[in-house]
């Protein structure tokens, strides 16, 4: 009801902006794309970006009575920085203005209103302010630390110290601040001044023991994290104070029994062991990782790795053809790509090599890029030419060939914004065919503003077209049905999805194999939520985990997550599925985390295990193998992917940690099972008629007498996964049949694959070949098989 | 972003690097050269007044010279936006020992393909790319997964051995932000 309310007062402000914008002047650039470097010519978006400068001048002066005095001169530049694209020229101009104004205000206010209503929604009264306390301070630093603005407000904030030296707040401040530059000796020596005054001591020995951890001082680290826990227990001191107390070789004896923990979820039996091989290939860089992508980058067959990263350019790592890699960035043209987010693969031109779009800023506007991939380790920025400009905000992209014109189109998700944010549509760009693409969103009915951060298409109801699905960051998801003739229905409500969640990416996959594609929304929890999830083994009463969504086949969908054992919390920021022992079921690995120096949490491992313990008609149940497995406790997981980077049939667990703030020091972490864990196939489609990437494709494996289903995905989330399908085969030997349905309706059956093999099969041709070379003795073997002899039919 | 940023040819371990010529902070003009003369080579370090990442080795590059007499030091201050003003002030402030040159539209910095402060590049007296990455793994020494990347390329270097790692992936603070800076507010105190 109260959201209704609130939803209407938005749409009435939204509407009375479209009427006196039309009422200023026609002149003004509308939709234009470009960075406003020198202000938006947008009321509401010059208004919105106003609100967040005065935040950050609030935060970097603390409010009291002389805060307009100190101030004023702030707010008189940030005002005439945000309004200075706005044409003031006719009176009428002025006019529009003035009304303008206050609407813009309302949009605001009602944006704000939506906002805390639907966090009061997820995590409960009693939560929400501890969330808007987050929130407001990531959004704030976002400005301040992403544009490396943050040199001045430390300045300021030391010279405030330097003038009340008694303050123990500014001191605790100045501390909190230096961990996020990873300055931990300064903030420990601060932190250690604001420890003396009685009501602030427990908050700064917290502080400094997370100073002293990361300064590699662990027993410091624990003496201040246990005097912390016996001033105030709370879930947070007692994490830290167990992470210190593993390096530093465990629980000292003075740390009473009340103070300690153990972690409690991550212990289910698995027959796999998996080992940190990042360093080993050459993959281990420090930096602030974001989104992964894995392919084929140069055509050798061998699967090379890209990573995003905050405060940097792309990495780019070509396989050695051994699975272990080269540092490629330099002079690959991506290493100019600063402070990118999610990056998308596609061969968007069909011309055999595979392009790359990636986002930048996320929460922070920046301009999307579009590389065209030279074939040569280059990739030169066609983003202009291609006309896929798109300046703002912007998280996930994927490539979809939602037309089924054999030519990839691209999805950008871009309206879950900053702090005050003008609300900006996704995008839908089609592929002309001609290196160019034509903005469609609003043709294609997508052009409803809602807080997307994650996108995911998938033929949900087979009829051949990919739909879509749309993760709220904080809002109602949505569901869209692909109508085939490049228009999209809101199905949301009937399909049954439409909750309101603290939402990140999502994806489509058929854990349980039956043909019919289903869908995991992952969800971010707040840190209490996490925190009780490791502490106390299962998640508290009013936590959100992830949402698995079982497909009914009739367009409706249930929530099976919980019946599944996907019932814990976790700050999910990426995700992605995986067959990584090798036995036939897909598994999840989750990347986990938040933007503070004092929130770490674990990547998580679901291995699903068809043992028969499935309620109802679930041939299985996930459990978390995570610690079982080998995985490590701590992380801020960005970009998780699976991939076979040897060609070995190992799957690799891959998950780019990094973080907002310089001080974060994390490298990605890639984990391999110690042994093949199984038989397996992997196949590569090349198309010839569908989009060459085979974008869309449904592949049926059929082998033991069970049947495995994948669909070929344009890169959800930040992990862009490889195309290359992997198939766990267990102790199968013989694979009885394989069905790909092609997007361009084409479908083929091949028998008599071989086993542990990667092989790449051509729409269209009967026989297949094999992509890497092998041995002499094993390409023999195989010739003396009879020829595979495929099926064609057109559909 | 543009294209000429990639048009750059691209700088191998064990080329040479083209000489170049920009303002000292302390006043004049310096040259790769300059700094070269009478010493066995060079680190060449790209910096910035703003990074919290090279505060982390002020005092490293302020004793460089007693550590290491043989070699040469040189300092380019390199992100965006950066005044020749703020980086005095900042020498003042923390009292730096050491030559800094100032690129002021980064330009050296993307023909060297340096994204990120603090990034070294160790020349031999041919202006001979040895060495180029991080200092360490910027972890402290105490931490048991600390690893020196420099002291052992230099120590190679001046032992007339090979260096076995020749390239390390750099990190820390990108020398220009995509953002439209956020003018004045901050900049002003």
């Amino acid at each position: 009801m109260a959201e209704s309310g609130w939803r209407f007062l938005d749409a009435t402000m939204k509407v009375g902006q479209s009427i006196t914008e039309a009422l200023g002047d026609g002149s003004a650039p509308k939709g234009s794309h470009l960075p406003p470097y020198n202000g938006s010519p947008k009321v509401a978006e010059a208004t919105a970006d106003f609100a967040n400068r005065l935040a950050v001048v609030a935060a970097s002066n603390p409010i009291g009575a002389e805060w307009f005095l100190n101030s004023w001169n702030d707010v008189w530049d940030a005002a005439s920085k945000s309004f200075a694209g706005i044409e003031r020229r006719s009176l009428r101009q002025w006019m529009a203005l003035s009304m303008q104004l206050p609407l813009s205000a309302g949009t605001l206010v009602s944006l704000f209103g939506l906002r805390t209503l639907h966090g009061a929604y997820v995590v409960g009264l009693e939560k929400l302010p501890d969330l808007i306390a987050f929130a407001t301070e990531i959004w704030i630093d976002a400005e301040l630390y992403t544009s490396l603005q943050y040199k001045t407000y430390v300045a300021r904030l030391a010279g405030q110290v330097r003038q009340s030296p008694e303050d123990a707040r500014l001191r605790l401040q100045l501390g909190h601040t230096y961990i996020k530059l990873g300055r931990f000796l300064e903030a420990r020596s601060e932190l250690a001044q604001a420890m003396r005054d009685s009501r602030l001591r427990a908050e700064a020995l917290q502080e400094s023991m997370v100073a002293n951890y990361y300064a590699a001082d662990y027993a410091q680290a624990v003496a201040d994290g246990a005097a912390a826990m016996a001033l105030k227990p709370l879930n947070k001191t007692r994490y830290w104070l167990w992470l210190a107390a593993q390096k530093a070789g465990g629980y000292p004896e003075e740390v009473p029994p009340a103070s300690r923990m153990e972690v409690r979820v991550g212990r289910h039996p698995t027959q796999v062991r998996l080992e940190n091989v990042a360093a080993q290939l050459g993959l281990n860089k420090t930096s602030a990782g974001r989104g992964t992508a894995v392919f084929d980058m140069d055509g050798d067959g061998y699967l090379d790795v890209v990573i995003a990263s905050n405060h940097a350019g792309i990495s780019l790592y070509r396989n050695n053809g051994d699975g272990t890699f080269t540092d490629a960035s330099v002079g690959s043209g991506l290493e100019y790509c600063y402070d990118s987010f999610a990056i998308a693969v596609g061969d968007y031109n069909n011309d055999g090599w595979d392009d790359l779009y990636v986002t930048r800023q996320g929460f922070y506007p920046g301009e999307s890029v579009l590389f065209r991939n030279n074939g040569d380790g280059t990739f030169t920025d066609v983003t202009r030419q291609a006309g896929v400009q798109s300046w703002g905000t912007a998280f996930c992209a994927q490539w979809v060939d939602y037309d089924r014109d054999g030519r990839l189109d691209l999805f950008v998700t871009r309206n879950q914004g900053r702090l005050a944010d003008p609300g900006v549509p996704n995008r839908l760009f089609h592929n002309n065919g001609d290196g160019t693409f034509t903005d469609v969103t609003n043709e294609a009915g997508l052009s409803s503003v809602s807080p997307t951060i994650g996108c995911a298409w998938g033929d949900y109801d087979n009829d051949g077209y990919p739909d879509l699905f749309l993760s709220s960051g904080l809002g109602r998801a949505q569901l869209y049905h692909n109508n085939g003739d490049g228009t999209f229905t809101d199905v949301s409500r009937q399909a049954g999805i439409d909750e309101i969640s603290l939402g990140f990416i999502a994806l489509w996959c058929d854990y349980d194999n039956d043909g019919w594609l289903d869908l995991i929304q992952f969800v971010w929890s707040p840190e209490e939520d996490v925190l009780h999830t490791l502490i106390h083994g299962q998640r508290p009463a009013n936590g959100h985990p992830l949402k698995l969504y079982h497909n009914n086949r009739d367009g409706t969908f249930t929530l099976v997550s919980q019946e599944l054992g996907l019932d814990e919390c976790w700050g999910t920021m990426c995700a992605n599925v995986g067959d990584y022992n090798n036995d036939g079921w897909l598994d999840i690995l989750l990347g986990n985390g938040a933007p503070p120096m004092d929130r770490t949490e674990p990547p998580i491992l679901y291995e699903f295990q068809a043992d028969g313990c499935g309620t109802g008609r679930r041939p299985g149940k996930f459990h978390n193998v995570s610690f079982a497995a080998g995985l490590p406790y701590t992380g801020k997981g960005h970009g998780a992917n699976f991939a076979d980077l040897a060609g070995d049939g190992r799957l690799c667990l891959i998950v780019a940690d990094g973080g907002m703030y310089p001080g974060d020091l994390l490298t990605t972490l890639v984990c391999r099972p110690t042994t093949l864990p199984g038989n397996y196939l992997n196949v590569r489609l090349v198309g010839t008629r569908s989009n060459r990437n085979a974008i869309g494709a449904r592949l049926k494996l059929k082998a033991g007498g069970r049947c495995q289903h994948r669909a070929v995905d344009g890169g959800s989330g930040f992990g862009c996964l490889p195309f290359e399908q992997h198939f766990g085969l267990g102790t199968f030997e013989r694979i009885e049949a394989l069905e790909i349905l092609w997007p361009s309706g084409l479908k083929q059956q091949f028998r008599n694959l071989p086993v542990n093999n990667t092989i790449r099969i051509t729409e269209g041709k009967s026989a297949w070949d094999e992509v890497y070379p092998r041995s002499q003795a094993t390409r023999l073997a195989q010739k003396s098989d009879p020829e595979p002899a495929p099926e064609l039919s057109a559909v | 972003m543009n294209s000429q940023q990639s048009a750059h040819p691209k700088q191998e371990i064990g080329g040479m690097v083209p000489e170049i010529s920009l303002p000292l902070v302390q006043g004049g003009t310096g040259t790769l050269q300059g700094f070269l003369k009478g010493k066995k080579g060079l680190l060449v370090v790209f910096w910035s007044e703003t990074c919290s990442h090279c505060l982390r080795y002020d005092s490293f590059l302020n004793e460089f010279p007693q550590r290491y007499p043989e070699l040469g030091l040189v300092v380019i201050a390199c992100r965006q936006g950066e005044t020749a003003e703020e980086i005095l002030a900042t020498i003042a402030q923390r009292n730096l020992r050491f030559p800094i040159l100032h690129d002021q539209d980064s330009r050296i910095a993307r023909q060297w393909h340096t994204q990120q402060t603090p990034r070294v590049f160790l020349l031999d007296a041919n202006r001979r790319l040895l060495y180029r990455g991080a200092i360490d793994n910027y972890r402290y020494p105490a931490d048991p997964d600390y690893q020196a990347y420099l002291r052992p390329a230099i120590e190679a270097f001046l032992a007339g051995k090979p260096i076995e790692r020749p390239e390390t992936a750099s990190f820390g603070c990108a020398v220009q932000s995509v953002y439209y800076q956020l003018p004045k507010p901050l900049a002003r105190s």
